[in-house]
Order: C-alpha cells, then sequence, then structure tokens
C-alpha cells in the first residue's frame, strides 16, 4: 500500500455563480498567474459547461493541457470567522502569459495550505503568545503590544536604537509584499532607527548583489520573453528547472527545442536564427541538466561541472578567452562602460592553467563556452546572450566579486538593453521591496555575531523568518539564542505578582544581565518561535490584499479570498499597531520628536500602505509610480511591468526590458580571491574531507514552512536528503535511505542518504532547508567582508553511518532525478 | 515490501528522529491523516469489475495498454520484475496505473529499466515500483494507480483507482 497521496478520486467544482479573484503563487519568483473560485460548503456545480464557474463540460475527459482540471491539491474547504465554510480553488490561470496555465508542485499544492481547522495548517498561529511560566499561552492583542511596547521603549530608551535588533522578511509573495515592507521598514528605520537589522536568510542588511548595483545593473533587467529569444543562455548556480520550474518550462525549453524560431523571425529579422543553446554552471549535474539535455539534445547544452566556489576564476578565464579572440563588443564598451581598463587589469589577468586547476573544467570546455556566449554569428550579427545567476554565484565564495564578474562578461558582450540578453538574478521569492533607506553603512553589521552572540542588541524581533535552522553557522546561532532568552525565561518565571509592571522589570533585569527578549511574529510556529517571549500571529498570502513583482517586474494584485485564521492580522497591522502603542507613550511623557518617530501608521486599508510605499521605489526598478489597486485588479494576472512609465488613459504604462536607452555601465573589477581562512582550515584537515554543497528540491519551498503541512510533500521527503556518490557510498557502506550524520567543528546534522553520481566523488549535496535537519548547522561563521553575505554553498565536513530507517524509506523513491 | 499505512508513516515521520526537531514546532500531519481512513480505497463511486489479463499473459518489463474503468482513459498494465507497493500476483509485482500525467495530462511512456513512467509534456515522471510517487516534477499527487484482484484462475481484475484521474471531475463519468 503506497503511503503517500492524496486519495481523492472525486472533487468538487466551482458551480457558475462562484465568487473569483484574481492573484499570484505565493512562492517563487516566477510568480504564476492562478484564479481562486470561492462557493458555499454544501454546494457544487454541475458536469455541464453552463453549471460550472469553469465552463467545462465533466461529463468528458478533459484534453491535455485544457486547464480546466482541479488537482485535489488544489482544492480546500476553509471555516470563516463567522463560521462559515467555503470550498476554495486555486487554479493555475491559462490566461497568464507567465504559466499559461501551467503550474509547478509547489504552486499547484496551495489548496492544501490554506488555513483549515481539520487539516494539517490547523497549528497556525491564531492568536498572540506570551511567555508565562513554561509555555507560550494565548494572549489578547492589547497585552501582546503593551508588553512588547513597554520592554521596546525601554530598552530604547535605557540603551539606544542599537539595543532594538531585528531578522524580518523583504520579499514579495506571501506574506511579503510592498505593503508589509514598507510597514516593517518604516518602523523599525523612521521609528527605532536601528542598525542592528539583517534580512530574513542572511546576517546583515545588505544587498545580494551590491556588486551589480555598483555596476549600474538592476537586478531583475530582462523579460522572460528575452529567454525565448536568447541564442544562448548561461544558468550559473541556478537549478532553474527545481527553483523557477516554469520559467524554465515554458520560457526556457521552449527555446531549446526549437519552439520560438519562428518569434525570433518575426521580432528580430535581418539575422540567422536558430535553436537556443545553454551553458550550465553548477558543481552537480542537475535535474536541469537532464531536462535540458533531453528537450534539446546533448549538443546544445554545455554542463560545466565546476569545483564549489570557484566561479571567479572560471567567469573571468571566459572574459580573457572572449577578448582573446576579438568576440568582445568594442563598441557597447565604448558607447556604454566605464572603468574597462581596470577589468582588464584584475579579470583578464586571470591565468586560464590557474582556473582549469581550480575549477576542473577544461580549456577545450572553456573555449566552448567562450563560443556560445560571444563568437558573432554573422559579422554584422553578435550573438543574443542572457545571462541568469542565482544562489550558487550569490551565495558562493565571494558575494561581491562573484557577482562582479557575471556583470563584467555581461558587459564586455555587449549583453544589456537589447532583445534576447540580459544579466541578472533568476530571484528565489518575489519581490516587493520598499521601505525608508537602512540608517547603517556598507559593509553593513554582522547581526548574527554582533546584536544576537555578541550582545550588543537586547530586544530581537523576528518576522517571517526561520533564522535557528536557516541562518549560517545556525549550531552556534542556537546556542546563544538559548542562552539569552533563558535569561528572560527565568527571570519571567520568578515573578508572582502577575502585573505587567511587574513582568517588564523583571525583563528589564534579565536584559541587564546579558538576556535577550525576543518576538517572533509569523504564520505558524516555527522553531524560532521555541525560544520567543512573544508570538505575534500574521495573516498569509489569500488573507489581505497585497502587491509584488515577479523576475521580470511584473506587478500584480494578489487579492485577499479569506479570513486570517483567528485575530491574525497582516505585518503591516502589527508594525502599525507597535508603533501606535509607542507613540501615545512618548507622546505622554511628552516626548515629540521621539513620538514624530512613531507617527504615520494612520492607515485603514491595504491600499493605503500600497500607495505609501510607492515613496520606497522611486527610480527603482520596483517603481509602480501612480498606480492603484482597481487598475491592478482589471489588469489581471498580468499586471504591468515596471517601471511604471506613466498613467495613460487611467492605466499605467510599463516597461518591458530595462537599458534600451543609453544608460553608461561600469566594469568592477573582480580578481580570483582564493579560499578564506576558514575553508582553508577544513580543507587542511582529513577529518572533514567532504566539500557540502547545498540547494532546494522541486517539491519544497524555502524552509518548508508550508511544506511541512503538505502530507504529500513531507510524505516523500521525511528528511532532508544527501546526495552521495556510489565510491563514497561504498567505502562507508551507505546505502539509499540510510540516515547519516555529517560533523564538522561547527556543527552536526543528520540526514538521509542518496546514492547517486550527480557530484563528482568527495563532493555531497545536502538540501538546505528541512526542519529534520538543518544543513547550517555545518556553514562556517566566514561572509564576504565586503557585502556580510555567506559562503552558504561551501563547508566540509566528515559523514559518518548511522544506520538504516526501516519502516521510513520503503515508500520512499530513490530513482536518480538527474536523468530525464 | 512492508506496508506502512500512512497514517503510521506520518506519525513516525512527525519526530523520531532529528535533534534539531522542537516537538512542537511541527504541524500534526497525523491528526490530518486521522481524519480520513486512507490506507484502502474509499469510495462512493460505481467502479466497474472490468478483467484487464491474465498472469500468464504478462511478462517482465512487457507493458500492456488497455483502458479503464471506460475507453477515454487509457491505462497501462505492467509485471516489473520486482515487488511493488500494491502490487498484485505471486510476485506481488504486478501492477496498474493510468497512462495520463498527473499534472497536465501528457501521456505517459514506460522504462523497464528504472520502472519509471516519463511524460513528454514537462518532463515529470513516477515510480511504478513505489505506488506511482512523484520522482520529479511538476504533478501536485502520485500517478493514479488501479486497484487490482486477481482470482483463483490468475485473471487480473481492476476493481477501483487511487488517486483522480486527469482531466476528470470524478473517475467514473456521469
Amino acid at each position: 500500500m503506497s503511503s503517500i497521496y492524496h486519495g481523492e478520486d472525486r472533487i468538487p467544482v466551482p458551480p457558475a455563480d462562484a465568487e473569483r479573484f484574481t492573484t499570484v503563487c505565493s512562492y517563487c519568483i516566477v510568480g504564476c498567474g492562478y484564479k481562486v473560485y470561492k462557493w458555499p460548503l454544501g454546494k457544487e456545480g454541475g458536469p455541464l459547461p453552463h453549471q460550472n464557474a469553469l465552463r467545462a463540460d465533466y461529463r468528458t475527459q478533459q484534453p491535455e493541457q485544457a486547464g480546466t482540471w482541479i488537482s485535489p491539491a488544489m482544492h480546500s474547504v476553509v471555516t470563516e470567522r463567522n463560521g462559515r465554510r467555503f470550498n476554495i480553488v486555486v487554479l493555475p490561470d491559462k490566461d497568464c502569459v507567465v504559466n499559461k496555465g501551467n503550474h509547478s508542485i509547489r504552486g499547484g499544492t496551495h489548496g492544501d495550505v490554506l488555513y483549515a481547522p481539520d487539516r494539517p495548517t490547523a497549528d497556525r498561529l491564531t492568536h498572540p503568545l506570551l511567555y508565562r511560566g513554561h509555555s507560550r499561552l494565548p494572549t489578547t492583542w492589547d497585552e501582546a503590544i503593551e508588553l512588547g511596547a513597554r520592554v521596546i521603549k525601554a530598552t530604547l530608551d535605557r540603551s539606544g536604537p542599537d539595543a532594538v535588533a531585528m531578522k524580518c522578511f523583504d520579499h514579495g509573495g506571501g506574506g511579503g509584499g510592498f505593503e508589509n515592507n514598507w510597514a516593517v521598514g518604516s518602523f523599525f528605520f523612521t521609528g527605532i532607527g536601528t542598525k542592528m537589522a539583517s534580512i530574513h536568510n542572511r546576517p546583515a542588511y545588505n544587498s545580494e548583489v551590491f556588486a551589480s548595483g555598483d555596476a549600474g545593473i538592476a537586478p531583475l533587467p530582462s523579460a522572460y520573453l528575452d529567454a525565448e529569444l536568447a541564442d544562448t543562455i548561461v544558468l550559473i548556480g541556478a537549478n532553474s528547472h527545481e527553483t523557477q520550474s516554469i520559467y524554465f518550462l515554458e520560457h526556457m525549453l521552449p527555446n531549446l527545442g526549437g519552439g520560438t524560431l519562428a518569434l525570433k523571425q518575426q521580432l528580430l529579422p535581418g539575422e540567422p536564427h536558430a535553436r537556443g543553446k545553454m551553458i550550465i554552471v553548477d558543481p552537480r549535474r542537475t535535474s536541469t541538466v537532464a531536462v535540458a539535455e533531453a528537450h534539446a539534445g546533448k549538443d546544445n547544452v554545455l554542463h560545466l561541472q565546476i569545483n564549489n566556489g570557484t566561479d571567479i576564476a572560471l567567469l573571468n578565464a571566459l572574459s580573457r578567452l572572449i577578448h582573446e579572440q576579438g568576440w568582445h563588443d568594442q563598441d557597447f564598451i565604448s558607447r556604454r562602460t566605464n572603468n574597462f581598463s581596470v577589468f582588464q587589469q584584475a579579470n583578464l589577468a586571470q591565468s586560464l592553467d590557474e582556473a582549469v586547476r581550480l575549477t576542473g573544467i577544461s580549456k577545450v570546455r572553456m573555449m566552448q563556452a567562450a563560443e556560445w556566449i560571444a563568437k558573432p554569428k554573422t559579422s554584422a550579427a553578435r550573438r543574443r546572450t542572457l545571462f541568469l545567476y542565482e544562489k550558487g554565484l550569490i551565495w558562493g565564495l565571494k558575494n561581491y566579486e562573484n557577482v562582479a564578474a557575471v556583470n563584467d562578461l555581461a558587459l564586455l558582450t555587449g549583453s544589456l538593453g537589447k532583445p534576447g540578453t540580459g544579466c541578472g538574478r533568476l530571484g528565489g521569492h518575489q519581490e516587493g521591496y520598499s521601505r525608508p533607506p537602512y540608517p547603517g553603512q556598507r559593509p553593513p553589521i554582522n547581526v548574527d555575531e554582533v546584536a544576537v552572540k555578541g550582545g550588543a542588541s537586547k530586544v530581537f524581533w523576528v518576522a517571517g523568518c526561520n533564522p535557528v535552522g536557516g541562518t549560517l553557522n545556525a549550531q552556534a546561532f542556537r546556542a546563544s539564542l538559548a542562552q539569552r532568552t533563558a535569561l528572560v525565561n527565568q527571570a519571567l518565571d520568578a515573578t508572582s505578582s502577575g502585573t505587567l509592571d511587574d513582568k517588564v522589570a523583571a525583563v528589564m533585569s534579565a536584559l541587564d544581565k546579558g538576556g535577550l527578549f525576543l518576538i517572533v511574529q509569523d504564520i505558524y510556529p516555527t522553531e524560532t518561535a521555541q525560544y520567543a517571549h512573544l508570538v505575534l500571529p500574521a495573516a498569509q498570502w489569500g488573507e489581505m490584499n497585497l502587491t509584488s513583482i515577479n523576475g521580470e517586474r511584473r506587478l500584480r494584485l494578489y487579492q485577499k479570498f479569506m479570513d486570517a485564521p483567528g485575530i491574525a492580522e497582516p505585518d503591516w497591522k502589527i508594525m502599525a499597531r507597535m508603533a501606535q502603542r509607542l507613540e501615545s507613550a512618548y507622546r505622554a511623557e511628552g516626548k515629540a520628536e521621539m513620538a514624530a518617530r512613531f507617527s504615520g501608521f494612520t492607515w485603514t486599508s491595504d491600499e493605503d500602505v500600497f500607495r505609501a510605499a510607492a515613496a520606497g521605489v522611486k527610480g527603482a526598478q520596483e517603481d509602480y509610480g501612480d498606480t492603484t489597486y482597481a487598475m491592478l485588479k482589471a489588469l489581471g494576472t498580468n499586471g504591468v511591468q515596471t517601471p511604471v512609465q506613466e498613467i495613460q488613459n487611467g492605466m499605467p504604462v510599463g516597461t518591458t526590458r530595462l537599458y534600451m536607452d543609453e544608460k553608461r555601465f561600469t566594469f568592477i573589477p573582480s580578481a580570483w580571491p582564493g579560499f578564506p581562512s576558514q575553508i582553508q582550515a577544513l580543507m587542511n584537515d582529513s577529518r572533514y574531507p567532504f566539500w557540502v554543497n547545498n540547494g532546494r528540491a522541486n517539491h519544497g519551498w524555502q524552509t518548508l514552512y508550508d511544506d511541512a503541512r503538505k502530507p504529500y510533500v513531507m510524505g516523500r521527503a521525511p528528511f532532508p536528503h544527501v546526495e552521495i556518490h556510489p565510491q563514497d557510498a561504498r567505502s562507508l557502506e551507505i546505502a539509499n535511505g540510510d540516515l547519516i550524520e555529517l560533523f564538522n567543528p561547527y556543527g552536526s546534522v543528520s540526514a538521509m542518504a542518496v546514492v547517486t553520481d550527480s557530484n563528482a566523488p568527495g563532493h555531497v549535496f545536502m538540501l538546505f532547508e528541512h526542519p529534520k535537519g538543518w544543513l547550517n548547522s555545518l556553514t562556517t561563521d566566514y561572509v564576504d567582508p565586503t557585502t556580510t553575505i555567506p559562503y552558504y554553498k561551501g563547508t566540509k565536513a566528515g559523514i559518518r553511518k548511522i544506520g538504516p530507517m526501516p519502516g521510513l524509506n520503503e515508500d520512499l523513491t530513490f530513482v536518480p532525478t538527474h536523468q530525464a | 515490501m512492508s506496508e506502512v499505512s500512512r497514517r503510521h508513516f506520518l506519525q513516525l515521520g512527525a519526530c523520531v528522529v532529528g535533534g534539531a526537531c522542537a516537538a512542537d514546532a511541527l504541524p500534526s500531519l497525523a491528526h490530518a491523516a486521522e481524519g480520513g481512513d486512507i490506507t484502502t480505497l474509499r469510495t462512493t463511486l460505481p467502479y466497474p469489475r472490468v478483467k484487464l489479463a491474465s498472469i500468464g499473459q504478462l511478462t517482465v518489463g512487457r507493458e500492456q495498454l488497455t483502458t479503464y474503468p471506460d475507453q477515454a482513459s487509457p491505462v497501462v498494465l505492467a509485471k516489473l520484475g520486482r515487488p511493488a507497493i500494491n502490487g498484485v500476483g505471486p510476485d506481488r509485482d504486478i501492477v496498474a496505473f493510468s497512462r495520463r500525467c498527473s499534472h497536465m495530462g501528457g501521456t505517459l511512456s514506460f522504462r523497464p529499466d528504472t520502472a519509471t513512467f516519463h511524460c513528454p509534456l514537462h518532463y515529470a515522471f513516477f515510480d511504478a515500483q513505489k505506488g506511482g510517487l512523484l520522482v520529479i516534477g511538476q504533478a501536485t499527487d502520485n500517478l493514479p494507480q488501479l486497484e487490482l484482484e486477481v482470482d483463483a484462475a490468475g485473471d487480473i481484475f481492476a476493481v477501483g483507482i487511487r488517486g483522480l484521474l486527469y482531466g476528470r471531475q470524478t473517475n467514473v463519468l456521469a
């Protein structure tokens, strides 16, 4: 008996009069469009076209890719605050140009993650929780805000703004969006004024692409159309089949298969066209490599299986080869770039022999890549090359130079501001960043080290992230969090009068002794919340209106279609409530200047915050100008691509692709820097022979916060997995499904072995985040000193077999995923 | 092959292993599974009982194409040569599945060496030995598996389907 499946053999269809909403996937950067149908429980549509909202004839089999099939994971029954129950269907939208009705396993399972008291989402946070005695117990908003505001105010007054630290979401999509980000930024930067700020997946308040900004290149300059028009797509540190699935399947693959030739000829006449080629830079043979080869033929796909951390040497070697062949775009370099001579001295000096030795990639393969990137098609027609990079590069050896080196290669080859070209991030989550400026400097402060472990901050507010597993060197982070929050617990345990005054006094005395007051704001009781004193329940996607952009800057309205559970509130409302309490407290003391810092949180609707947040994106790639919710509602799942240039006839006019003008860019020197001392030490220690790479998997999203509530996902992946080469598995006597332990001086973690030759011997790949094993227990404390971005993607470890797990692994599949 | 029920599985999965896991941090997946017993097929649909083949007609690695529960639903019957979840016959290795991908309905092809079904549309594939579990791809559920019975004469009958067939609101059309 298979243990892992939904089980339904019938699904209700929405009746013709079902309520309809439009939204966008809550997960990855691609932002597929979805339609939502909602109708009362006890009613359902009939099989005839006029009897159901999809106008489908369900008496007959629907053809393939019909867009009218509702899988069981797309349906749920929810309970609203007034007790009324509704069916909800979240269906991929055939009319959305991003996904054309397609969906990933992640987006296709939204039915499973809607709050329902009789489903695994029943553990959503419904009420604020306060640490009392031994655990976190429900309380009112008034009490939660009052206690939080008093502790924050006392800390701010006694120790200044940097005594209040935060680690918050900054993203678009589920739970984020321009609305919530603006409120968070206004609270911490305008109100508190702290420099001890950090972004959800990293220890500081930084851009992941500072180098790109310095070069004058926005992170998302191209359109998905460019992947259909490119002669060559270069993926660097990205496993797009599994992490930007629908961009890969709907826009990249068709080009590789020749399916966009007619479009190329139509839009780009006067030059030769062929099916697209793809170069993939990755230490692992991923499913992306396998699927690209299956679709395009091996001759059209070049996998550069690079040694961990050596991207800069490879990218500079490619630049050098291209320059030596004279394939660079001299006209573009002269007209549109600065600083070429510095780039020449730094990047083009890369020795080819050293690059071969470091990267493990032969000169022949490098030369082939150089040809595919830059060898002109004819004397008059340059190749159109689209460079797309993500975490493998961003979280690689040295963030700043890693990103600079690929931007430099794009500038060298004139790959910006032309159809079929570009150089940008693929993206992880969607974007919805709008905040007042961060008060700190570059390089930003390492909040994990200084504020948390170092004790510089006394209050720590964590929102929409789970750093006890997600941050670097996580075992040390957990140890510090446990020790410091326990001091506050003990002080609270020792108070007996039960008044708020006593509680605040107890907390403050504990903070004086090195304690840390932890506020966690989230939708679920995360592992980080297990250390919290105050837990604030937030609304998620679908429970408020929000706006975000996708990886081609497509701005859309994600409509509210159901209530948040219990008394949970959107993040912006929680921030506003706390700010208003602080404002009134300062006003009562006659401190007008402090009160003014917390004023302005008077929004009464999601759209009020959206309009306020327009100030924070002015001039940026996200600039949405005077766009309103009504306009976005009318534009549905296709929205408008920012920056919005003007409002014409009541509708926003967007921008398909950036840099079609004469904007100038700057080469950023980025020579190979060598390995940092922490990694060198591991490399020189025979107890830690394995390079540990890591990344995401197709079936899961981020920390698996939602997936942990999807039985089908957790059933098939009850543990994080580690891909290990058969040769290494043999010497350690490890078989598929065995539990193994990875360890190094920074920590240890257990995981399930998957024996596959996707990596070279001596190199393993582990799932980045999973509640049953956090890879980051193994990452070092090293960050790029220029940007404070960690080298998450590389560490070294020893491996020990624990043993087989009978009862857990028989039903799982171990068929290799790097063949298609 | 042990037959671990989903309920048992998810309870085990909830916190048996893994030092990093805080018990109260994890959702109650076991609770969800208790809501409806899905360890055996339960349905109100009138599935027909249809003879698909006789055990003697099957050879290892050779698929047999037919339809179930009606002509518009292509299915594949295969003897895998290795025990399979829900497998029938003396070697517990005879299984049958829908041939329509549970992502968007592409027609699947069978690869006997890995006992997998592959979709040409978006490269999803499914493990025939593991109840049609998605190996990788964008489907949101297993490949629907036929419930099989073998009678004393060695005839194999389909009697039901686990999972919703692609392109249908109900497995047995109105």
